[in-house]
């Protein structure tokens, strides 16, 4: 590594993959709940492990944003970081209170954790994605102010290139959105309307410049395409995104109050949300084509293809799928749901992590990329787990279809529970995609600890 | 007609006669010296791509606006005759006119005279201006009478539409100001003002989406 | 003359693009908050609705169900439950909970008072009397 600062994104890397195995684990729990619904219940019911689940993929891909940016803004600003003990402190301050709200979430029952925690003073607990105690969204807040507090100041001292712009911009709006999650009105259709204020503006919007400031940035280092030509690219992709994701954030608007013009609008313009990532993959692709280096990482090379093809398929096309009203009256709120939001959430912010982490930890121990013999065992763990997520997504796409059919149509509906029953094969088939998935993640970790072969300083 | 000086003084691509220079500028690219037809069309490649996009996003409306009539024929025949089509007739030629006002600012770019380029420009931000005070007075209107997005399927796209292109017409305008103020500086010569076609290229497309819309949305019925 | 692109062609198209449709989001938001009252009947939303929405989010209710198609999708669509089942079977299935059918997806007892459960009916009735344009597709939500 070429500053001495960049080393505090060791330790955000590290927890963010110790996280990622917290995470798998309790969707492990929830898959099995799935098909045997009481399992482990009273001590940890469904929507425990739920949010257990879905709090820790948020908290590590937001661990690994931070350790992307701590590694990459020095080196492009060409200046050590701002304060390197900041960053290191707002670590153990995040780690330390998202350990103590997943063990809040459960050693306690909810209503009395939300007593505990203050949610009397100002409600913001209970809805999806936002269960965390007031005491942890403020806890949030400060950790995002003081990071983006240490990045800006090291981008205003160093040189301003484009990846640390975009970069600095996507991890603002990620900032400014969260704080929607703290407007909790009793009007359930004015909640939901700025609900996805936070969720839709991040994972359709400002996460995808964080995700392509990123991308570009490991693909300057591995290729060595000329940046001007790199950034360009960038700045068009987010331009897209930009453009078809914000009023494509009408797509949420169609069923749950507001009125029925966002069918149109959402519709329209979220059919074309699949353009930037399909211009993400052309990119990354091309780049390597165009490679003037042979880079000795080539696990990060697989993981940077990976990601703009994983997140087509995961964001773009299955998102597309039911992205039109006609079709989401359907499918809202639904199996397919939960198939896309799989993929997508794999194939693009799970994934640009890893590639982040896979060129970047090996210059943190000292070498340009690892031994042979642990890349590959890193691509394989690649392979294992990108192939499961595409069987869950396969699965989950068939259960939902089938939940729709039965469910929805038809002169003679059956009820949720029975239709549930009606597709459990495909939540076993999914269930065992998982454990190979556990498996791939497994080989990942054990990658970091492989010794045979020699570390590659080329 | 009297020969003028071209603005543009400075001593940079002066050294040949002017008919080549004028030339060379028309027909090949900034590297190349041969003399073929250049491939790309006028101004920055990227503004045709948005350009394309722009068009693409349009295309879509407009599909789905026909979409929609077939499918409430009375209800967007009734809805229609409320709107005012001397407005937009108007319109139509103040748009048609202001793009007139920027194909003479690139012929006047060309041969180098920018400060003459700058009033032609100045002129067709002009006409937007027109353009959007003839819109704002229509949907004043309009919004006074309590009609709204909501208020039925052909109001939701009539306002829409317009609303959209409005806008449009706006970041056109802002887009002009920009090359105008530049050009006033002596930024632009003979040899190089990409940025005046660049943005007349785009002022040529918002001033096509209104041709497609008036006849779409006020008249056909 | 003709140029390819430019970064710089590339990077303003990002940021009047980003403005641009920002803008217009805020237009249409300000329309959407101003139309809601005509399909929320937010004259309806009375203390006890209220109070029945906070027992909701303080419940996690939606870790399990969807309410108006959003949440989880362990258990059945809630936003119609009402019209579905009605406000007293909605009550004595709370106070049932758990059922201790083996193998069988199982909700929490929650040990709410009466009073907590007419909030939570209430709450109920009034998510599913809001306009959602026909949503869901038929009474099994």
């Amino acid at each position: 590594m070429q500053y001495q600062s960049q080393a505090v994104a060791k330790p955000y890397f590290i927890a963010a993959i110790g996280l990622f195995v917290g995470q798998i684990l309790f969707g492990l729990i929830m898959g099995y709940q799935y098909v045997v619904g009481d399992f482990l219940f009273p001590a940890i019911p469904f929507n425990v492990a739920r949010m257990v689940h879905t709090n820790l993929l948020i908290v590590w891909i937001l661990f690994g944003f931070m350790g992307a940016a701590y590694y990459l803004i020095p080196e492009e600003t060409e200046t050590e970081l701002f304060s390197p003990k900041l960053a290191l402190l707002m670590f153990w301050v995040f780690l330390i209170a998202g350990a103590l709200t997943i063990v809040g979430y459960l050693t306690v029952p909810y209503a009395t954790l939300a007593k505990m925690t203050g949610n009397d003073i100002l409600a913001t607990m209970g809805r999806e994605f936002l269960e965390q105690p007031l005491p942890t969204k403020v806890g949030i807040v400060i950790v995002a102010l003081a990071f983006l507090f240490n990045i800006s100041m090291t981008v205003l001292k160093g040189r301003k290139t484009s990846i640390a712009l975009v970069l600095l911009l996507g991890l603002w709006g990620l900032a400014i959105f969260f704080l929607f999650s703290f407007y909790n009105p009793s009007n359930l259709v004015l909640d939901k309307y700025f609900w996805w204020w936070t969720v839709h503006l991040w994972v359709e919007g400002v996460w995808e410049l964080i995700l392509g400031a990123m991308l570009a940035f490991v693909l300057i280092k591995i290729t060595g395409v000329d940046r001007e030509v790199i950034e360009k690219w960038l700045y068009i992709i987010i331009a897209m995104t930009l453009i078809t994701g914000i009023i494509g954030t009408g797509h949420h608007y169609f069923w749950i109050g507001t009125p029925s013009y966002w069918q149109w609008f959402g519709s329209v313009f979220s059919a074309l949300e699949p353009i930037p990532f399909f211009m993400m993959t052309v990119f990354a692709f091309n780049m390597v084509n165009r490679r003037r280096r042979e880079h000795p990482n080539k696990a990060a090379t697989l993981w940077a293809l990976g990601t703009g093809v994983m997140s087509f398929l995961g964001a773009g096309v299955w998102g597309f799928l039911h992205t039109l009203a006609p079709v989401n009256f359907y499918t809202h709120g639904t199996q397919i749901t939960a198939a896309h939001g799989h993929m997508a959430f794999y194939g693009a912010y799970v994934m640009v992590n890893l590639t982040m982490i896979s060129y970047a930890m090996p210059m943190l121990r000292g070498r340009s990329a690892n031994s042979g013999p642990a890349q590959v065992m890193e691509m394989w763990s690649f392979w294992l787990m990108t192939v499961s997520i595409v069987f869950i997504t396969l699965f989950l796409t068939a259960a939902g279809i089938l939940q729709i059919w039965l469910q929805r149509m038809g002169t003679a509906p059956l009820g949720f529970m029975a239709a549930q029953d009606q597709i459990m094969l495909f939540y076993w088939m999914r269930e065992l995609a998982g454990f190979v998935f556990l498996l791939g993640l497994v080989l990942y970790v054990w990658s970091f600890f492989c010794k045979k072969g020699e570390a590659q300083t080329a | 007609m009297k020969h003028r000086q071209p603005d543009d003084l400075s001593c940079e691509g002066r050294s040949r006669p002017s008919f080549f220079a004028l030339n060379n500028s028309i027909l090949t690219s900034n590297t190349s010296t041969s003399h073929e037809i250049h491939a790309t069309p006028p101004g920055d490649l990227a503004i045709w791509f948005f350009i394309f996009a722009e068009l693409l996003a349009f295309g879509i409306f407009f599909v789905a606006y026909a979409f929609a009539r077939a499918h409430n024929v009375e209800l967007f025949n009734e809805s229609q005759q409320h709107l005012n089509r001397a407005s937009g007739a108007i319109n139509t030629l103040v748009l048609i006119t202001s793009s007139y006002f920027m194909v003479r600012a690139v012929a006047a770019i060309k041969q180098g005279f920018s400060h003459e380029c700058a009033r032609w420009i100045a002129a067709a931000i002009g006409m937007g201006g027109i353009f959007l005070v003839i819109k704002l007075f229509e949907f004043h209107a309009k919004f006074s009478a309590g009609i709204s997005l909501s208020t039925n399927t052909f109001y939701m796209f009539y306002l829409s539409l317009t609303i959209f292109h409005f806008m449009h017409v706006i970041l056109g305008m802002v887009i002009l100001s920009a090359v105008m103020l530049k050009a006033k500086g002596g930024g632009y010569s003979v040899e190089n003002h990409t940025g005046v076609e660049t943005g007349a290229s785009y002022w040529h497309m918002v001033d096509l989406l209104w041709i497609i819309l008036f006849p779409l949305v006020y008249v056909i019925h | 003359m003709s140029e390819t692109f430019t970064k710089s062609m590339a990077r303003n198209i990002f940021y009047g693009g980003a403005v641009f449709f920002f803008l217009l989001f805020l237009a249409l938001t300000f329309d959407t908050v101003q139309t809601l009252p005509k399909r929320d009947h937010r004259e309806n939303i009375t203390a006890s609705v209220v109070r029945g929405k906070h027992i909701w989010e303080t419940r996690d209710c939606i870790g399990c169900h969807t309410i108006l198609g959003e949440g989880a999708y362990f258990a059945p669509e809630l936003g119609n439950v009402y019209k579905r089942r009605g406000g007293p079977f909605i009550k004595a299935w709370i106070q049932a909970q758990p059922t201790g059918v083996p193998g069988r997806r199982q909700m929490p007892q929650f040990n709410l008072t009466d009073q907590q459960l007419d909030d939570v009916v209430a709450f109920l009735k009034w998510t599913s009397e809001v306009n959602t344009n026909n949503w869901p597709p038929n009474i099994e939500g």
